[in-house]
């Protein structure tokens, strides 16, 4: 079977084309925006295809004799939506039969209230940018496949790891700087999926007729803590987990800008926007690019070794997620078992740290 | 040759060309050292974005509708077209600065040194990094040995790939036959060949598995007993650090910063880092006379070392048999060549890819 992969060069796509091409699973056509995306696939000799993914017409070119195009693309929130539709008219135009898009469980938002699955209403309120556009995305291809001829399967997973991953990379530099820290002292459940394990999940997606139309939420087999996740970081790293403080849920305020491009990528402020004199939009330019966020730091701070606490907006809000995301409709409908044990998806993520030449004395 | 302005041919107008040679060329034309004379690229679209720099400059598909004789022809082709375009300028009686890699293969490189020893015209090789301060400051202390000996030295160099490729050429094994170690490990291993010549062991290994190698390791022994290790790679960030453990002290180079160095001395309770300065011509020897050269200001000191070899003023820092000498370590590199283990695939992949990296069919 011939496969499209978007997003080729990313962080899962780099892991799905390794396997798909050491394995022989498909013949796969890797897709991607830049020349320079092709620079750690260039260890294969691939047919790949360099154009403007958000162009239908750029894209139907490099989907051409495809049977199935696999969206694994990442971009910012006005990307995700655009890319939604241009993929999809380009499957349409190259006659692909389905496509499977990695969409996220963030769409529930980071810390999904109980009881969350994948019949759970959706809302474009959400306070992260990210949640919202992936909201949007999985819409616009629902409305687009309710009419088109391309079918259209859709995956939810949450923390995905693995080698390459951030969550394993930032996990550690924070760990060996001290800096690490977790809230709530790290009790809350982390939703993760092994890469490997997701990509199990795109080939069932792929080719299980039952997943057309359908969306599923996925993940590993086990229940793990981020405490637990952090654990095994650290205990490779030889790092105490003592090091690793317990903070409270902190309280994130956007910068002014992010707050008013915020309000004017609104479809309605878009509207609004042609009415408005340009003097108060060239005033309020102005305004932005002076604006200070935070005041200058205190030159008269005590000395100290310890790095601040880092945690984002993003990583705090999934330490605070007490739902696991179920994954029965992923095991009925398409027969999805995780094939990769956590303790193993941990070795082998760990096993690739080493292999960039991180100091992980924990490992042999 | 007289005062009269040095013209100059740039050959290729792709990202090198864009990023380096032409705004080191714009600078030194406004300082009214030298006039670029002619753009050449075979795709007129590539020579458009520098011809607005170098308007008077003529445009040419090809090195053959020029006169060459007496000029300074910059070769920043793809590496394959790098020996043709060498020796047809060094025949005609050309200068050439050639961009490194200086060749494809040891075997073209020498031809390129031999066309110059029989057209009796310079060759010089872009190895700018030569030029950075901190760079000449770390051969004084290999050679002169201020911290005392060598002991080990770690290398690591790279991160997730940003270089703005205009086409896939620069990936393509047909038309660049090297990745990583190819690209910016001719630096790392020019430098090291400088600092310490050659090395008495090697021992290599990367990812490629059928194309090129986007991670590589190399193992290396030293005359005198110091140890080495480089990393580098076009797939995650790396420390971009160079780290030298001698007897008395230590010494790191960050990657680029051109004129910065880190120095822990034994004895020293804290540890050093700031920028390398010129000193004043006084008997002071701490009197600053400003700030050494930056990274761009090493690129254009490298073009005007060549400038000033053509007119008898200064000898050519890097000609064409120094850069043979990082392309034949290199060869050294890929002929004893070794798959990386790569812990995180399945025995059935791993299988797989010991496979397809020694060329076999998967």
């Amino acid at each position: 079977m011939k496969i499209a992969l978007v997003g080729a060069s990313g962080f899962v796509g780099t892991r799905m084309l390794e396997k798909w091409v050491l394995e022989g699973s498909y013949e796969v056509v890797p897709v991607v925006r830049s020349f320079s995306s092709l620079a750690v696939m260039a260890r294969f000799e691939l047919p790949w295809q360099v154009c403007n993914v958000l162009d239908p017409v750029a894209l139907a070119k490099a989907f051409e004799g495809c049977e199935v195009v696999v969206h694994a693309a990442i971009g910012d929130p006005a990307q995700i939506e655009q890319m939604a539709e241009s993929i999809y008219r380009a499957a349409e135009a190259a006659h692909v039969r389905r496509i499977v898009v990695l969409s996220s469980a963030s769409v529930h938002g980071q810390a999904p209230p109980p009881a969350t699955d994948e019949t759970s209403p959706l809302h474009e309120r959400h306070a992260m940018a990210y949640n919202t556009a992936k909201v949007r995305a999985e819409r616009i291809l629902n409305r687009l496949s309710a009419s088109g001829s391309v079918e259209v399967a859709m995956l939810r997973p949450s923390v995905v790891y693995g080698p390459r991953s951030r969550w394993i990379t930032d996990t550690a530099r924070q760990l060996l700087d001290g800096s690490a820290c977790l809230v709530g002292g790290g009790k809350a459940i982390c939703n993760g999926i092994y890469v490997d394990n997701l990509i199990q999940a795109v080939e069932l997606a792929v080719t299980v007729p039952q997943a057309a139309g359908e969306v599923f939420l996925v993940g590993d087999a086990e229940l793990v803590t981020w405490r637990d996740f952090y654990q095994r970081i650290a205990d490779a790293l030889c790092v105490g987990m003592d090091t690793v403080r317990s903070i409270e849920p902190p309280v994130f305020v956007r910068p002014l800008k992010e707050r008013v491009g915020a309000i004017t990528s609104l479809p309605v402020t878009q509207k609004i926007l042609p009415i408005i004199p340009g003097k108060i939009k060239r005033l309020t330019k102005v305004v932005l690019a002076n604006w200070q966020e935070a005041p200058a730091g205190n030159v008269w701070a005590l000395p100290s070794a310890a790095a601040s606490c880092t945690t984002t907006e993003e990583l705090s809000l999934l330490q605070q997620c007490e739902w696991r995301l179920p994954m029965r409709k992923a095991q009925t409908v398409l027969g999805y078992q995780p094939q990769v044990s956590f303790d193993e998806a941990m070795r082998r993520s760990l096993a690739w740290l080493k292999f960039t030449g991180h100091p992980v004395p924990g490992i042999i | 040759m007289g005062n009269d302005l040095i013209s100059v041919v740039l050959v290729g107008c792709g990202a090198v060309s864009r990023f380096f040679y032409a705004p080191s060329l714009a600078a030194l034309e406004a300082g009214s050292l030298l006039k670029v004379e002619a753009l050449v690229d075979p795709a007129p679209h590539h020579i458009e974005p520098l011809s607005a720099l170098f308007p008077h400059a003529a445009k040419a598909a090809s090195l053959e509708e020029l006169p060459l004789a007496g000029r300074l022809v910059v070769i920043a082709s793809p590496p394959k077209f790098h020996a043709k375009a060498t020796i047809y300028a060094l025949e005609k009686g050309a200068t050439v600065l050639c961009e490194k890699p200086m060749a494809s293969t040891v075997a073209e490189a020498e031809t390129m040194v031999a066309a110059a020893q029989a057209s009796g015209s310079l060759l010089a090789v872009g190895l700018y990094k030569r030029f950075f301060p901190a760079c000449e400051a770390l051969k004084g202390l290999l050679e002169k040995a201020p911290l005392g000996r060598l002991q080990r030295f770690t290398i690591e160099e790279g991160g997730k790939f940003g270089w703005q490729a205009a086409s896939d050429s620069f990936f393509r094994k047909s038309v660049t036959p090297g990745g990583i170690l190819l690209d910016i490990g001719v630096h790392v291993l020019d430098l090291l060949l400088w600092w310490l010549d050659e090395p008495e062991t090697v021992r290599y290994e990367d990812d490629a598995m059928g194309g090129q190698e986007a991670n590589c390791r190399i193992d290396l022994t030293y005359r005198g007993g110091a140890r080495g290790e480089v990393r580098l790679s076009r797939d995650w960030q790396t420390r971009n650090e160079y780290t030298f453990y001698f007897e008395r002290g230590v010494v790191r180079y960050k990657v680029n910063e051109a004129n910065h160095l880190e120095i822990k001395a034994d004895g020293m309770p804290t540890l050093l880092g700031g920028s390398l300065h010129a000193a004043a011509p006084t008997a002071d020897p701490l009197r600053f006379g400003g700030v050494a050269r930056s990274n761009p200001q090493s690129f254009i000191q490298q073009i005007c070392n060549v400038a000033a070899a053509m007119r008898g003023r200064e000898p050519l820092r890097i000609p064409g048999e120094e850069g043979v000498r990082s392309l034949r370590l290199i060869e050294q590199c890929y002929s004893g060549r070794q798959l990386m283990p790569q812990p995180w695939l399945t025995p059935r992949e791993a299988e797989a890819a010991c496979r397809v990296s020694k060329g076999g069919v998967q």
